[in-house]
């Protein structure tokens, strides 16, 4: 019996930490997302991507609470999330980042960190951690976007996140600072959180990400590898357009 | 009579500032205008001329009974109005009409039950006779409701500045979004913002019967006007930047009053206009810079 149990302990996969299964989303008349299905698995990267408007950032804002579905069903580490506040969501492990980071304005860098942190939560390392340590009496407006998108995956980290949604970081970071971010996700995937990276540099998303999700029209249509996605008639179509037809 | 205008000037800014703090405070965390809160003011009033007047209650007891119990008072309202109204697409907007709506039943009520007459308490009522600061000679009331007024601004500060509440509440000012999903109980805040925009208003109302000389159920709107002038010239959603618009206000309005009483009204509210075409963010507004 004990041999049995151990047989499945190995047999079978590990359950997801995010599940997300027939996500629907609509604004007035505009459907954002129609039925979205996604899985995230503890230590795994996803790479979420499609074109401007394919709902990305919808699902993200979706997941993480700020916005509320039509239809469909989200769960972390097999707790459902459905129906949670945002800040309870929080409170449950998932963290995430924004696409343009808009930084406590009044509090300092550190204080940005310390009105976001769990309790045992090391804020001078975390801010080390992103180079931001030699800022952290600062006010935020001094800070260039760059810093201020590394301060907005700090204050994402010091919740203690086991999820966590990062939204374009990438974007306007030079070859030095993506290498840097890049290790770091490795290195947050490597401790056993699960990220969703939803992201336009194509070569960043190669670097890091396991499995990517393709999106259009607040639809999948593709799931697996990156390199297999870009032999994907329909994700190529999606980006490049559909063939002209040949003059016969 | 100029060194009498600004020292009476700074002291009435000091009140005036009590007066639109609240406001300022609730604008600062949940984008909406209340305009009820004048009407909270004129309910403080009420209290504190049953209390003191009538069964003779010490002015410290009044001010900190006032406080708790407006404040107690500020926490259903919120629940049952401002999450519903958030929910709404144009909330600011909405703010307005709900909150006016607010202030016109608050207002018949209270002149349904009580009358229209005008109230007002004896100056003695807080004790002591009339102060000399620099041989001008000042009522004592006005120097207690300063007092009290810097004392509360003080409160108002170290919460906001040196509890983790305060943070707390300074992040939802500053990014509403993305304190929620860092984990900040939006509402619970609010709550709490809430109910002390509303205690400040009830303190402000409980000196109104001696900085104003009387008050009736009717005041709320003028009062508002009042607040809404003094938050936007210091900044709209800034408490820190009441104080100088209350002082600004107050400054204005005595010198108004002592060169050209018939038209008191005039100077604080073309300073308002001023500082809207110059700098409409207000004195203390910070411009934000997007990455």
């Amino acid at each position: 019996m004990a041999d049995g149990a151990r047989a499945d302990t190995r047999t079978t996969p590990p359950p997801p930490l995010l599940r997300v299964t027939g996500i629907v989303k609509r604004f007035g008349g505009f459907t954002a997302l129609d039925g979205i299905d996604l899985t995230v698995r503890a230590g795994e990267i996803v790479g979420l991507i499609g074109p401007n408007g394919s709902g990305k950032t919808t699902l993200i804002n979706v997941v993480s609470g700020l916005l509320s579905a039509n239809a469909g069903e989200i769960s972390l580490d097999g707790r459902s999330l459905t129906g949670l506040p945002a800040h309870r969501r929080s409170a449950a492990g998932i963290g995430r980042t924004f696409q343009i980071p808009k930084p406590f304005a009044s509090l300092s860098v550190r204080q940005n960190l310390e009105v976001a942190a769990r309790d045992g939560v090391d804020i001078d390392a975390v801010l080390a951690d992103v180079e931001l340590d030699r800022h952290a009496a600062r006010p935020v407006s001094d800070l260039n976007s760059v810093s201020q998108k590394l301060l907005d995956l700090a204050r994402a980290l010091v919740t203690r996140p086991t999820l966590l949604l990062v939204d374009e970081l990438a974007c306007g970071l030079n070859p030095v600072e993506l290498a840097r971010v890049a290790e770091r996700l490795r290195a947050l995937a490597a401790a056993g959180i699960g990220l969703v990276v939803v992201e336009h540099l194509m070569s960043f998303i190669d670097s890091i990400t396991d499995r990517v999700v393709v999106m259009n029209a607040g639809r999948e249509i593709f799931g697996g590898r990156l390199r297999d996605a870009v032999q994907d008639r329909d994700v190529v179509e999606v980006f490049l357009g559909a063939p002209e037809p040949v003059a016969a | 009579m100029l060194l009498y205008a600004l020292l009476t000037g700074l002291i009435f800014g000091l009140y005036f500032a009590l007066v639109g703090l609240g406001m300022n405070l609730v604008f600062g965390v949940m984008r909406i205008v209340n305009l009820a809160h004048g009407d909270m003011l004129m309910l403080g009033a009420f209290t504190a001329f049953w209390l003191m007047r009538v069964a003779a209650v010490s002015p410290v007891i009044t001010v900190i009974g006032t406080f708790v119990l407006f404040f107690v008072i500020g926490l259903p309202v919120y629940y049952a109005l401002v999450p519903r109204l958030q929910r709404s697409r144009e909330p600011e907007m909405l703010s307005l009409i709900l909150f006016f709506g607010l202030s016109q039943v608050i207002e018949a009520i209270v002149s349904l039950l009580f009358g229209n007459n005008e109230r007002s308490i004896p100056s003695r009522t807080l004790g002591g006779g009339p102060v000399s600061i620099f041989d001008q000679t000042i009522p004592f009331p006005w120097i207690y409701a300063a007092c009290v007024s810097v004392v509360i601004f003080a409160g108002v500060y170290l919460y906001l500045y040196h509890t983790g509440f305060g943070r707390q509440t300074r992040a939802i000012m500053a990014q509403r979004e993305e304190a929620v999903t860092i984990g900040i109980d939006v509402h619970r805040v609010s709550a709490v913002a809430f109910g002390l925009g509303t205690a400040l208003a009830a303190v402000a109302g409980v000196f109104a019967p001696f900085m104003l000389g009387s008050f009736t159920p009717s005041i709320g709107v003028p009062i508002d006007l009042v607040s809404f002038a003094v938050v936007v010239i210091g900044s709209l959603g800034n408490p820190v930047g009441t104080i100088l618009g209350g002082a600004i206000y107050g400054v204005c309005l005595m010198l108004m009053r002592t060169y050209f009483s018939t038209l008191a009204d005039l100077l604080p509210n073309l300073v308002l206009i001023g500082v809207l075409l110059v700098r409409p963010t207000g004195l203390l507004g910070r411009t934000v810079r997007h990455a």
